[in-house]
């Protein structure tokens, strides 16, 4: 079940960890995009770099561990509904959309994304997900705690036209 | 929001498939599937009609970047077809245009086929 609150300028989501809800989770995303003043190109850019954010939570954040802490920490999703979470809100020129999980914790620091021009041109199938939204964002950043669980921080600046 | 559907039609040796919807991580295994399909009944010259498609992701471009390779290793291609300006303008920025081949018209892609 997806729990929504919606004010002027803000949006927390919060939808089961499932690929059947990214399309509803960008159709909101983009709506607000949109009320907050981003032209429709670049609206198409939020909107993909939360979709990748969101299916990178489904696909890779709460999948199968793959050692020791993570199959300890599992329960806590296997247990529950695995979910994410989106506080999603416009901060003067800019809007900031923080993605949360509480699955496994990905080495945001240790990792280098495909040159995606090198794996287009190799015609790879996969890898593009952190690439897109670098390209497509102006900040992402990530943090993870146990407490507050992983948080990926996406900021997109509303340029003056 | 477009529930994602998936219609083949042939044109000759051209099989084409009408895509609705959006084409992200949890729809493209269905596309997959198609495909696959069409592959295991020896057609590998496909034209993808995008016309109603109203979003792609990178699990979908992925995808169609891996069935264009495949079928081009046994002759044929996987071509796009009437992709709406909004997703032609992403894919065109990211560079997926570089090797899948976009058409406007019917007529030019099944030309382009004819061709070889």
């Amino acid at each position: 079940m997806v729990r929504l609150k919606k004010s002027d300028g803000k949006l927390l989501i919060q939808a089961p960890s499932h690929g059947s809800y990214l399309a509803y989770i960008r159709t909101l995303i983009g709506d607000l995009a949109r009320q907050v003043g981003f032209p429709e190109d670049e609206v198409a850019k939020i909107e993909m770099a939360v979709d990748e954010a969101c299916s990178n939570v489904v696909e890779h954040a709460y999948a199968d561990p793959k050692d020791g802490i993570a199959a300890e920490k599992a329960w806590q999703w296997k247990q529950g509904d695995p979910k994410i979470r989106l506080d999603v809100r416009s901060e003067g020129n800019r809007l900031v959309i923080e993605i949360n999980d509480h699955g496994q914790r990905f080495d945001f620091t240790a990792y280098r994304p495909n040159k995606m021009e090198e794996g287009i041109r190799q015609m790879q199938t996969g890898g593009y997900g952190m690439a897109i939204m670098r390209e497509f964002m102006d900040e992402v950043q990530y943090s993870s705690s146990d407490a507050a669980g992983n948080t990926l921080r996406l900021v997109k600046y509303l340029k003056k036209s | 929001m477009k529930d994602f559907r998936i219609e083949r039609d042939a044109r000759g040796d051209v099989q084409v498939i009408r895509l609705t919807g959006s084409l992200d991580m949890y729809s493209f295994p269905r596309l997959e599937t198609q495909i696959n399909t069409l592959f295991q009944e020896n057609y590998y010259a496909v034209l993808l009609d995008c016309r109603d498609l109203d979003y792609i992701g990178s699990a979908g471009l992925g995808a169609l970047i891996g069935f264009a390779k495949q079928a081009r290793e046994k002759g044929g291609d996987v071509k796009l077809l009437n992709v709406p300006e909004r997703i032609f303008k992403i894919i065109e920025l990211l560079g997926f245009t570089k090797v899948l081949q976009v058409h406007n018209t019917e007529a030019s892609a099944l030309a382009s086929f004819a061709k070889g």
